[in-house]
Protein backbone atom coordinates (compact mmCIF):
# COMPACT_ATOMS: atom_id res chain seq x y z
CA UNK A 1 0.00 0.00 0.00
CA UNK A 2 1.69 3.21 -0.55
CA UNK A 3 1.85 6.49 1.62
CA UNK A 4 -1.73 7.80 2.00
CA UNK A 5 -1.97 11.71 2.04
CA UNK A 6 -5.14 14.24 2.73
CA UNK A 7 -4.31 15.81 -0.84
CA UNK A 8 -1.57 15.27 -3.68
CA UNK A 9 -0.46 18.74 -5.63
CA UNK A 10 0.25 17.20 -9.13
CA UNK A 11 2.38 20.34 -10.67
CA UNK A 12 4.95 22.73 -8.68
CA UNK A 13 4.19 25.95 -10.88
CA UNK A 14 2.64 28.86 -9.14
CA UNK A 15 -0.61 27.63 -8.71
CA UNK A 16 0.37 24.04 -7.26
CA UNK A 17 3.28 25.91 -5.05
CA UNK A 18 -0.05 28.31 -4.15
CA UNK A 19 -2.12 25.54 -3.36
CA UNK A 20 0.27 23.91 -1.51
CA UNK A 21 0.27 26.55 1.27
CA UNK A 22 -2.84 27.07 1.94
CA UNK A 23 -3.57 23.14 2.25
CA UNK A 24 -0.63 23.42 4.39
CA UNK A 25 -2.43 26.30 6.58
CA UNK A 26 -5.07 24.32 6.14
CA UNK A 27 -3.50 21.29 8.42
CA UNK A 28 -3.70 18.86 5.53
CA UNK A 29 -1.22 16.34 5.05
CA UNK A 30 0.04 17.38 1.75
CA UNK A 31 2.59 16.20 -1.37
CA UNK A 32 3.12 18.24 -4.01
CA UNK A 33 4.76 16.62 -7.35
CA UNK A 34 6.75 18.04 -9.83
CA UNK A 35 8.11 16.27 -12.72
CA UNK A 36 10.70 19.10 -13.70
CA UNK A 37 11.57 21.88 -11.74
CA UNK A 38 9.62 23.90 -9.01
CA UNK A 39 8.33 26.98 -9.95
CA UNK A 40 7.29 25.88 -13.39
CA UNK A 41 8.11 27.66 -16.56
CA UNK A 42 8.11 30.97 -15.08
CA UNK A 43 11.26 30.00 -13.72
CA UNK A 44 12.91 30.28 -16.98
CA UNK A 45 11.87 33.96 -17.55
CA UNK A 46 14.84 36.54 -16.24
CA UNK A 47 12.36 39.02 -14.40
CA UNK A 48 8.95 39.78 -14.24
CA UNK A 49 7.17 43.11 -13.92
CA UNK A 50 3.73 42.91 -13.45
CA UNK A 51 3.32 40.68 -10.22
CA UNK A 52 1.48 42.77 -8.02
CA UNK A 53 3.20 44.02 -5.12
CA UNK A 54 5.90 44.70 -6.35
CA UNK A 55 7.09 48.13 -7.82
CA UNK A 56 10.50 47.15 -8.88
CA UNK A 57 10.93 43.97 -11.34
CA UNK A 58 11.51 40.91 -9.68
CA UNK A 59 13.63 37.37 -10.12
CA UNK A 60 10.81 34.91 -10.80
CA UNK A 61 13.18 31.90 -9.66
CA UNK A 62 13.35 33.67 -6.49
CA UNK A 63 9.70 34.65 -6.01
CA UNK A 64 9.02 30.32 -6.65
CA UNK A 65 11.67 29.60 -4.04
CA UNK A 66 10.46 31.85 -1.45
CA UNK A 67 6.68 29.74 -2.10
CA UNK A 68 8.56 26.80 -2.30
CA UNK A 69 9.74 27.62 1.53
CA UNK A 70 6.45 28.84 2.31
CA UNK A 71 4.68 25.46 1.78
CA UNK A 72 7.26 23.81 3.57
CA UNK A 73 6.99 26.20 6.29
CA UNK A 74 2.89 24.88 7.28
CA UNK A 75 4.78 21.51 6.28
CA UNK A 76 4.04 19.72 3.09
CA UNK A 77 5.80 17.61 1.23
CA UNK A 78 7.70 18.63 -2.10
CA UNK A 79 8.99 15.67 -4.45
CA UNK A 80 10.40 15.53 -7.63
CA UNK A 81 9.09 13.26 -9.59
CA UNK A 82 7.06 12.15 -12.46
CA UNK A 83 3.32 11.07 -11.97
CA UNK A 84 2.36 8.24 -14.80
CA UNK A 85 -1.00 7.72 -13.47
CA UNK A 86 -3.41 9.06 -11.94
CA UNK A 87 -7.02 6.71 -10.83
CA UNK A 88 -9.83 6.82 -8.86
CA UNK A 89 -10.62 3.75 -7.19
CA UNK A 90 -12.39 3.00 -3.90
CA UNK A 91 -13.04 6.31 -2.84
CA UNK A 92 -9.79 7.49 -3.14
CA UNK A 93 -7.56 9.16 -5.60
CA UNK A 94 -4.29 6.52 -6.17
CA UNK A 95 -1.22 8.53 -7.73
CA UNK A 96 1.78 6.22 -9.77
CA UNK A 97 4.95 7.86 -9.82
CA UNK A 98 8.36 6.23 -10.70
CA UNK A 99 8.88 3.34 -8.95
CA UNK A 100 6.20 4.28 -6.43
CA UNK A 101 2.68 5.22 -6.18
CA UNK A 102 0.61 7.42 -3.08
CA UNK A 103 -3.11 7.53 -2.04
CA UNK A 104 -4.72 10.89 -1.65
CA UNK A 105 -8.85 11.50 -0.57
CA UNK A 106 -8.60 14.56 -2.70
CA UNK A 107 -6.15 15.89 -5.73
CA UNK A 108 -5.32 19.43 -6.74
CA UNK A 109 -4.23 18.92 -10.52
CA UNK A 110 -2.12 22.03 -11.64
CA UNK A 111 0.75 20.27 -14.08
CA UNK A 112 0.31 23.13 -16.16
CA UNK A 113 1.11 23.31 -20.14
CA UNK A 114 4.27 22.39 -22.20
CA UNK A 115 5.91 24.20 -24.64
CA UNK A 116 3.95 24.27 -28.74
CA UNK A 117 5.87 22.97 -31.65
CA UNK A 118 5.39 24.01 -35.03
CA UNK A 119 6.29 20.00 -36.47
CA UNK A 120 7.84 20.99 -39.10
CA UNK A 121 10.99 19.05 -40.77
CA UNK A 122 14.09 19.73 -38.97
CA UNK A 123 12.68 21.37 -35.88
CA UNK A 124 13.40 18.19 -33.95
CA UNK A 125 16.77 17.33 -34.99
CA UNK A 126 18.00 21.20 -34.75
CA UNK A 127 15.88 21.37 -31.34
CA UNK A 128 19.33 22.01 -28.97
CA UNK A 129 21.01 22.92 -31.25
CA UNK A 130 20.36 26.23 -32.55
CA UNK A 131 16.07 25.93 -31.71
CA UNK A 132 15.46 26.98 -28.42
CA UNK A 133 12.30 27.05 -26.10
CA UNK A 134 14.16 29.24 -23.53
CA UNK A 135 15.48 32.76 -23.95
CA UNK A 136 17.55 33.27 -20.89
CA UNK A 137 19.09 29.74 -20.83
CA UNK A 138 20.33 30.28 -23.95
CA UNK A 139 21.02 33.60 -25.12
CA UNK A 140 24.33 34.11 -24.33
CA UNK A 141 24.97 31.15 -27.09
CA UNK A 142 24.17 33.64 -29.62
CA UNK A 143 26.19 36.71 -28.73
CA UNK A 144 26.53 39.09 -31.72
CA UNK A 145 24.81 36.48 -33.89
CA UNK A 146 21.23 36.99 -35.96
CA UNK A 147 18.57 35.31 -34.30
CA UNK A 148 14.72 34.68 -34.89
CA UNK A 149 11.94 34.48 -32.17
CA UNK A 150 8.59 32.71 -33.45
CA UNK A 151 5.35 34.14 -31.90
CA UNK A 152 3.73 37.72 -30.92
CA UNK A 153 2.69 36.87 -27.50
CA UNK A 154 4.07 38.23 -24.15
CA UNK A 155 6.23 35.32 -23.78
CA UNK A 156 7.71 36.26 -27.98
CA UNK A 157 8.11 39.83 -27.05
CA UNK A 158 10.06 39.42 -23.70
CA UNK A 159 11.96 36.61 -25.57
CA UNK A 160 13.02 39.24 -28.09
CA UNK A 161 13.96 42.29 -25.71
CA UNK A 162 16.23 40.08 -23.39
CA UNK A 163 18.07 38.40 -27.08
CA UNK A 164 18.92 41.52 -28.07
CA UNK A 165 20.96 42.08 -25.48
CA UNK A 166 23.09 39.57 -26.64
CA UNK A 167 22.51 39.31 -30.24
CA UNK A 168 23.46 41.36 -32.90
CA UNK A 169 19.65 41.78 -34.40
CA UNK A 170 16.66 39.93 -33.71
CA UNK A 171 14.01 39.51 -35.82
CA UNK A 172 10.75 38.63 -34.48
CA UNK A 173 8.29 36.40 -36.98
CA UNK A 174 5.27 36.27 -36.68
CA UNK A 175 1.92 33.88 -38.58
CA UNK A 176 -0.82 37.85 -38.27
CA UNK A 177 0.01 41.71 -39.43
CA UNK A 178 -0.39 42.27 -35.27
CA UNK A 179 0.96 41.40 -32.01
CA UNK A 180 -1.02 40.05 -29.30
CA UNK A 181 1.62 41.09 -26.93
CA UNK A 182 1.14 43.69 -24.01
CA UNK A 183 0.98 47.30 -25.21
CA UNK A 184 3.78 48.15 -23.13
CA UNK A 185 5.79 44.81 -24.44
CA UNK A 186 5.09 46.23 -28.40
CA UNK A 187 6.05 50.00 -27.06
CA UNK A 188 9.43 48.29 -26.06
CA UNK A 189 10.18 46.29 -28.86
CA UNK A 190 9.12 48.79 -31.83
CA UNK A 191 11.24 51.42 -29.41
CA UNK A 192 14.65 48.88 -30.02
CA UNK A 193 16.65 49.27 -32.71
CA UNK A 194 18.15 45.42 -33.09
CA UNK A 195 14.82 44.60 -32.91
CA UNK A 196 12.95 44.03 -36.56
CA UNK A 197 9.62 42.33 -37.47
CA UNK A 198 8.66 39.80 -39.59
CA UNK A 199 4.77 39.70 -40.62
CA UNK A 200 2.18 37.05 -42.16
CA UNK A 201 5.25 33.97 -42.07
CA UNK A 202 4.43 30.51 -41.08
CA UNK A 203 7.52 28.43 -40.50
CA UNK A 204 8.00 25.73 -43.24
CA UNK A 205 11.15 24.49 -41.96
CA UNK A 206 14.35 24.56 -40.04
CA UNK A 207 17.24 24.20 -41.94
CA UNK A 208 21.00 23.08 -40.92
CA UNK A 209 23.51 20.40 -40.52
CA UNK A 210 24.62 19.97 -36.73
CA UNK A 211 22.92 22.98 -36.13
CA UNK A 212 20.24 25.84 -37.34
CA UNK A 213 21.76 27.68 -40.42
CA UNK A 214 18.22 29.09 -41.98
CA UNK A 215 14.73 29.39 -41.52
CA UNK A 216 12.56 28.61 -44.50
CA UNK A 217 9.58 30.33 -44.56
CA UNK A 218 5.94 31.21 -46.52
CA UNK A 219 4.21 34.28 -46.93
CA UNK A 220 0.90 33.73 -45.67
CA UNK A 221 -0.68 36.73 -47.53
CA UNK A 222 2.22 36.24 -51.38
CA UNK A 223 2.84 32.38 -50.99
CA UNK A 224 6.42 33.40 -51.60
CA UNK A 225 8.79 31.07 -50.35
CA UNK A 226 12.33 32.52 -48.75
CA UNK A 227 14.91 31.00 -46.81
CA UNK A 228 16.74 33.40 -44.12
CA UNK A 229 19.88 32.52 -42.36
CA UNK A 230 19.75 32.44 -38.40
CA UNK A 231 21.60 31.30 -36.08
CA UNK A 232 19.10 30.44 -33.34
CA UNK A 233 15.30 30.03 -33.32
CA UNK A 234 13.43 30.75 -30.15
CA UNK A 235 10.19 29.02 -30.16
CA UNK A 236 7.30 31.22 -28.45
CA UNK A 237 3.80 29.73 -30.12
CA UNK A 238 2.00 29.26 -26.72
CA UNK A 239 1.78 25.73 -24.79
CA UNK A 240 -0.72 22.89 -24.81
CA UNK A 241 -1.73 21.40 -22.10
CA UNK A 242 -0.71 18.86 -19.44
CA UNK A 243 -4.24 17.01 -19.12
CA UNK A 244 -3.51 13.58 -20.63
CA UNK A 245 -3.80 11.92 -16.92
CA UNK A 246 -7.00 13.56 -16.42
CA UNK A 247 -8.87 12.74 -19.55
CA UNK A 248 -11.40 10.54 -18.10
CA UNK A 249 -12.43 12.88 -14.91
CA UNK A 250 -12.72 16.09 -16.63
CA UNK A 251 -14.66 17.75 -19.32
CA UNK A 252 -11.86 19.19 -22.07
CA UNK A 253 -12.04 21.18 -25.05
CA UNK A 254 -10.82 20.59 -28.56
CA UNK A 255 -7.62 21.76 -27.59
CA UNK A 256 -7.46 19.70 -24.23
CA UNK A 257 -8.01 22.35 -22.07
CA UNK A 258 -10.17 21.88 -18.95
CA UNK A 259 -13.44 23.20 -18.69
CA UNK A 260 -14.52 24.01 -15.61
CA UNK A 261 -15.98 27.16 -13.32
CA UNK A 262 -15.14 29.33 -10.11
CA UNK A 263 -15.41 25.87 -8.59
CA UNK A 264 -12.61 24.48 -10.41
CA UNK A 265 -14.05 21.23 -9.45
CA UNK A 266 -14.41 18.70 -12.18
CA UNK A 267 -17.21 15.76 -12.74
CA UNK A 268 -14.89 13.28 -10.60
CA UNK A 269 -15.65 13.94 -6.98
CA UNK A 270 -12.33 15.44 -5.01
CA UNK A 271 -10.62 16.31 -8.15
CA UNK A 272 -9.70 19.85 -8.85
CA UNK A 273 -7.69 21.87 -11.22
CA UNK A 274 -5.85 24.90 -11.43
CA UNK A 275 -3.74 27.33 -13.49
CA UNK A 276 -2.94 26.54 -17.17
CA UNK A 277 -4.70 23.53 -17.54
CA UNK A 278 -8.02 25.37 -17.70
CA UNK A 279 -9.43 26.89 -20.28
CA UNK A 280 -8.87 30.09 -20.89
CA UNK A 281 -6.49 30.80 -18.88
CA UNK A 282 -4.34 33.90 -19.67
CA UNK A 283 -0.70 32.38 -18.86
CA UNK A 284 -0.40 34.91 -15.91
CA UNK A 285 1.57 34.24 -12.91
CA UNK A 286 -0.40 36.17 -10.72
CA UNK A 287 -3.62 34.50 -12.30
CA UNK A 288 -2.27 31.01 -11.58
CA UNK A 289 -1.23 31.66 -8.34
CA UNK A 290 -5.19 33.00 -7.76
CA UNK A 291 -6.62 29.54 -9.09
CA UNK A 292 -4.38 27.59 -6.85
CA UNK A 293 -5.63 29.61 -3.53
CA UNK A 294 -9.04 28.81 -5.06
CA UNK A 295 -8.84 25.16 -5.86
CA UNK A 296 -7.46 24.44 -2.29
CA UNK A 297 -10.00 26.17 -0.06
CA UNK A 298 -12.43 24.18 -2.42
CA UNK A 299 -10.96 21.25 -1.96
CA UNK A 300 -10.78 21.60 2.19
CA UNK A 301 -14.47 22.57 2.08
CA UNK A 302 -14.91 19.09 -0.14
CA UNK A 303 -12.23 17.62 2.39
CA UNK A 304 -14.43 19.31 5.60
CA UNK A 305 -17.84 17.78 4.30
CA UNK A 306 -16.49 14.29 4.13
CA UNK A 307 -16.03 14.24 7.85
CA UNK B 1 30.66 9.82 -1.62
CA UNK B 2 30.91 10.76 -5.29
CA UNK B 3 30.77 14.50 -6.61
CA UNK B 4 29.92 16.04 -9.77
CA UNK B 5 33.41 16.95 -11.29
CA UNK B 6 33.87 20.58 -12.56
CA UNK B 7 35.16 19.71 -16.30
CA UNK B 8 36.73 21.68 -18.71
CA UNK B 9 38.44 22.75 -21.98
CA UNK B 10 41.79 21.75 -21.06
CA UNK B 11 40.98 18.64 -19.05
CA UNK B 12 37.87 16.91 -20.49
CA UNK B 13 39.22 14.41 -22.45
CA UNK B 14 40.88 13.23 -19.46
CA UNK B 15 37.75 12.24 -18.22
CA UNK B 16 37.02 9.92 -21.04
CA UNK B 17 38.99 7.46 -20.31
CA UNK B 18 37.39 4.21 -18.45
CA UNK B 19 34.81 2.55 -18.40
CA UNK B 20 32.13 4.68 -16.84
CA UNK B 21 29.48 5.80 -18.42
CA UNK B 22 29.85 9.78 -17.98
CA UNK B 23 27.04 12.27 -17.70
CA UNK B 24 28.27 15.68 -18.90
CA UNK B 25 26.14 18.89 -17.34
CA UNK B 26 26.60 22.08 -19.28
CA UNK B 27 25.20 24.64 -17.53
CA UNK B 28 25.88 28.57 -17.15
CA UNK B 29 25.16 31.07 -14.33
CA UNK B 30 22.24 32.54 -15.66
CA UNK B 31 20.60 28.86 -16.26
CA UNK B 32 18.26 28.77 -13.30
CA UNK B 33 17.38 25.45 -14.24
CA UNK B 34 20.48 24.21 -14.80
CA UNK B 35 20.62 25.35 -10.53
CA UNK B 36 17.53 23.72 -9.97
CA UNK B 37 18.73 20.18 -11.15
CA UNK B 38 21.72 20.07 -9.45
CA UNK B 39 20.68 18.38 -6.25
CA UNK B 40 19.18 15.40 -8.31
CA UNK B 41 22.78 14.95 -10.42
CA UNK B 42 24.33 15.12 -7.11
CA UNK B 43 22.00 12.22 -6.12
CA UNK B 44 22.67 10.79 -9.47
CA UNK B 45 26.61 11.14 -8.60
CA UNK B 46 26.02 9.27 -5.12
CA UNK B 47 24.02 6.74 -6.02
CA UNK B 48 25.69 5.60 -9.28
CA UNK B 49 29.23 6.28 -8.14
CA UNK B 50 31.02 2.55 -9.26
CA UNK B 51 29.30 3.01 -12.80
CA UNK B 52 28.86 6.86 -13.47
CA UNK B 53 30.83 10.16 -13.55
CA UNK B 54 28.77 13.24 -13.60
CA UNK B 55 31.07 16.38 -14.89
CA UNK B 56 29.46 19.83 -15.28
CA UNK B 57 30.55 21.81 -17.67
CA UNK B 58 30.41 26.04 -17.45
CA UNK B 59 29.46 26.80 -21.70
CA UNK B 60 30.72 30.59 -20.66
CA UNK B 61 33.98 29.66 -19.38
CA UNK B 62 34.62 26.44 -22.18
CA UNK B 63 33.11 27.52 -25.29
CA UNK B 64 35.10 24.50 -26.71
CA UNK B 65 33.69 21.48 -25.02
CA UNK B 66 30.74 23.48 -25.90
CA UNK B 67 30.60 23.59 -29.47
CA UNK B 68 32.38 20.16 -29.81
CA UNK B 69 29.61 18.71 -28.91
CA UNK B 70 27.21 21.52 -30.62
CA UNK B 71 25.74 22.63 -27.75
CA UNK B 72 23.28 25.60 -27.82
CA UNK B 73 20.54 25.24 -25.33
CA UNK B 74 20.75 25.02 -21.53
CA UNK B 75 20.52 22.78 -19.86
CA UNK B 76 21.91 19.93 -21.93
CA UNK B 77 22.88 16.61 -20.67
CA UNK B 78 25.02 14.35 -22.64
CA UNK B 79 25.38 10.54 -21.72
CA UNK B 80 28.61 9.39 -22.70
CA UNK B 81 29.68 5.33 -23.06
CA UNK B 82 33.12 4.51 -24.50
CA UNK B 83 33.78 7.71 -25.78
CA UNK B 84 30.48 8.11 -28.02
CA UNK B 85 27.27 10.16 -27.25
CA UNK B 86 24.96 7.79 -26.60
CA UNK B 87 21.76 10.18 -25.49
CA UNK B 88 20.68 13.69 -24.79
CA UNK B 89 18.31 14.89 -22.46
CA UNK B 90 17.90 18.98 -23.09
CA UNK B 91 16.01 21.33 -21.13
CA UNK B 92 15.15 20.54 -17.37
CA UNK B 93 14.63 17.00 -15.84
CA UNK B 94 14.42 15.65 -12.99
CA UNK B 95 15.96 12.77 -11.18
CA UNK B 96 14.16 9.90 -12.06
CA UNK B 97 14.28 11.05 -15.65
CA UNK B 98 17.91 11.04 -15.62
CA UNK B 99 17.96 7.41 -13.67
CA UNK B 100 15.71 6.44 -16.36
CA UNK B 101 18.00 7.48 -19.10
CA UNK B 102 20.98 6.25 -17.70
CA UNK B 103 19.97 3.05 -17.16
CA UNK B 104 18.52 2.71 -21.11
CA UNK B 105 21.90 3.65 -21.98
CA UNK B 106 24.33 1.46 -19.47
Amino acid sequence: MGKSWDIIIIGGGPAGLAAAIYCGRSLRKTLVLEKQVFGGQIVNADIIENYPGFAEPIVPAELMDQMFKQSQRYGVVLENDEVSMVKSENNLWRVDVYKNFFTAKAIIYAAGSTHQFFNVKGEKELLGRGVSVCATCDAPFFLNRKVAVLGGGDTALVDALHLAKFASVVYVIHRRDQLRAEKILQDRVLKNDKIKLLWDREVVSFQGDQKLEAIELRNKKTAVVETITFAGAFLAIGTIPNTELIKNYVNLDDKGYVVTDISLSTKAKGLFVAGEVIKGNRRQVAISVGMGVQAALNCEEYLASLE
Amino acid sequence: MAEIISANDGNFDSFMNGVKTIIVDFWAPTCIPCKLMEPGLEKIAANYQENVKVLKVNVNENPLTSSRFFVRTLPTLLFIKNGLVKTQIIGAANPSQIEKTLLEVQ
